[in-house]
């Protein structure tokens, strides 16, 4: 109980700090909050598979630009579609995808599951690029982002604030859930896939069948961002659902760090802003974002997490020892 | 119709190398049997077809009226079979408590759930707590299976075992690598929280064997030498030049 009302207290506070970032904020700084909300999501449906199940994907970005794309040829081709209904359209096709792709790939494990996602990955992006009729090929796709009908009233997106508050509580439950899915017993079986596959299916576990779930899980879970990627930037293109997209989310995960739920959070908080200023500074960006990816992975491997976390724990977590069954609840690791 | 596990004829050969030639024995309900034989005469392997872990080249496995042969582990297991690892096999990061709880929450159907939070569940935290006092791991309780002694981490392997509460065990030389008095405090263990249940167990520890077990096999070259009780196996000529003579 005690557990509970504090993560609600967390919860709480985090919600009502986003909901005042647009009086503090400024627009251009409010656009790229809201960018990071979106990757963060990204980055910890992609820790699903890497940190919690020890999967090491190089196609998540087939299950974003899976998102981004349905959701742009949706607002295209179909006149007067509502935001709910594209939403719905790209979700569905996303767990699709999901559930067809996990399905290949049920039966591959370490180098060779992660070279056929990432064959997979360059399928789907040779299929935006080559369908230029529908994906708008090197053009992409631009959209409008439809209103937000809520029944008794109508709220415009136009607006970034608005869009904004969209974001924060779409993706901001979608976030939460994600965290809450590592308590639950699907969650917890997830590490039972890191830990010892074998050993699992001696236990009554169909491994096939978690697998699969937990693909299509956090393959959805990139497509909603991958949709609110689209709705952000108004625009799609084959960059949505190219490896480097892949690549990103990657090294997001690896800044922040795969040991604890949020290291991913704050891997695509600093990937964003690192981003945003870097480019500003040099179009060589790219290669100070590799240096980076090198040095973490080489010196720093339990990510920026790691480092709080280690510092958290030198300086406030000393005399208590009965505080470690809490912690451990936090900590994927223990 | 006594006969509660029924192996017929199991052949097993990988890639022309023949390991099983044609192993039969019977075992009755809540009984105890014991599969000896030396090093390389099949023991896991036998272990591994009836677990499902591989398919037998030919013969079959029936348990309980059904032919089981070539049933995924996983199915085997929700009937009621469990088996242990020679080479303990645990979830190594995970705490003592996370390693039971992981076969009480699929024995209680919360394999896969979405939303509850196994911990909240108080029968299955309790019953998770009651199979690690059963091996004695309690006070070892939030410890990572990793940072276990060697005779902690058996013992962790046969609380695994008992988690999905199977009403046929299969253990795979459980004292392997024990001292002498872990070894008996094993086999004290192993006595206890197998009564009432139908126990196959292999092992190369005779004393082992001859406290533990009502009936006895002896696999000899990949095929039964002889099956019978303690005292027979012990006096009988053909296992005495095979196997025990030896020792």
């Amino acid at each position: 109980m005690k557990q509970k009302s504090k993560s609600l207290i967390i919860i709480g506070v985090l919600f009502l700090v986003s909901a005042l970032m647009p009086i503090i904020l400024k627009k251009y700084h409010l656009s790229m909050l809201t960018e990071i909300m979106i990757f963060a999501l990204y980055a910890v449906s992609y820790n699903l598979l890497l940190g919690y199940a020890g999967l090491l994907s190089f196609g998540h970005a087939v299950f974003f630009g899976m998102g981004a794309f349905m959701t742009a040829i949706a607002l295209v081709n179909i006149p007067g579609l509502s935001l709910w209904n594209a939403i719905l359209i790209s979700l569905v096709t996303t767990i699709f995808t999901s559930i067809i792709l996990g399905s290949l790939l049920l039966r591959h494990k370490g180098s060779y599951f992660a070279l056929l996602t990432l064959a997979f990955n360059s399928l789907f992006y040779a299929v935006a690029t080559k369908w230029r009729e529908v994906t708008g090929g090197d053009d992409g796709l631009a959209i409008m982002r439809p209103e937000l009908n809520l029944g008794f009233t109508s709220i415009s997106m136009t607006s970034l604030t608005n869009f904004y508050y969209l974001t924060m509580i779409v993706i901001g439950a979608a976030i939460i859930f994600c965290w809450y899915f590592t308590h639950t017993a699907m969650g917890k079986t997830v590490l039972l896939m890191r830990e010892n596959e074998e050993r699992m299916k001696f236990l009554g576990y169909n491994i096939n069948i978690s697998r699969l779930i937990l693909f299509t899980f956090t393959g959805t879970m990139a497509g909603l961002a991958g949709i609110f990627y689209a709705f952000h930037f108004k625009f799609v293109s084959i960059w949505a659902i190219s490896v480097d997209m892949t690549t990103a989310v990657l090294l997001m995960v690896f800044v922040g760090g795969t040991k604890v739920y949020w290291g991913p959070i704050l891997g695509a908080f600093v990937y964003i802003i690192l981003q945003n200023y870097l480019s500003d500074i040099t179009a060589r960006w790219p290669l100070f974002m590799g240096l980076i990816f090198v040095i973490m992975v080489l010196y720093v491997p339990g990510g920026l997490s790691g480092i709080i976390t280690s510092i958290w724990q030198r300086f406030f977590v000393k005399k208590n020892h009965n505080a470690g069954k809490a912690s451990t609840a936090e900590v994927v690791t223990s | 119709m006594s006969d509660y596990i029924n192996i017929q004829n199991i052949h097993k050969d990988f890639s022309g190398l023949k390991v099983l030639a044609g192993v039969d024995f019977k075992v009755r309900e809540k009984e105890s049997h014991a599969v000896i034989g030396p090093n390389g005469a099949g023991k896991t392997t036998l272990f591994n077809i009836i677990s499902g872990k591989l398919k037998s080249s030919s013969g079959s496995v029936v348990f309980k009226g059904q032919d089981i042969s070539g049933k995924p582990p996983h199915i085997l297991n929700r009937r009621g079979l469990s088996r242990s690892f020679q080479i303990t096999n645990v979830f190594q990061e995970l705490n003592v408590f996370d390693n039971i709880l992981s076969g009480v929450r699929s024995r209680y159907g919360r394999r896969y759930h979405f939303f509850k939070n196994p911990y909240h569940d108080r029968n299955i935290c309790e019953k998770t707590e009651s199979i690690i006092d059963e091996v004695g791991l309690t006070s070892a309780k939030d410890q990572p299976a990793s940072s276990l002694s060697y005779g902690q981490q058996r013992a962790l392997e046969i609380g695994i075992t008992l988690s999905t509460e199977p009403e046929l065990i299969l253990l795979d030389e459980p004292t392997a690598g024990m001292t002498r008095e872990e070894t008996e405090q094993a086999i004290r263990m192993i006595d206890r929280v197998t009564t009432g249940r139908t126990l196959i167990i292999i092992e190369h520890d005779m004393e082992v064997v001859f406290s533990l077990a009502d009936t006895i096999s002896v696999l000899h070259y990949g095929t039964i030498l002889v099956s019978g009780t303690p005292e027979e196996i012990r006096n009988n000529q053909l296992v005495k030049d095979a196997y025990l003579g030896e020792e």
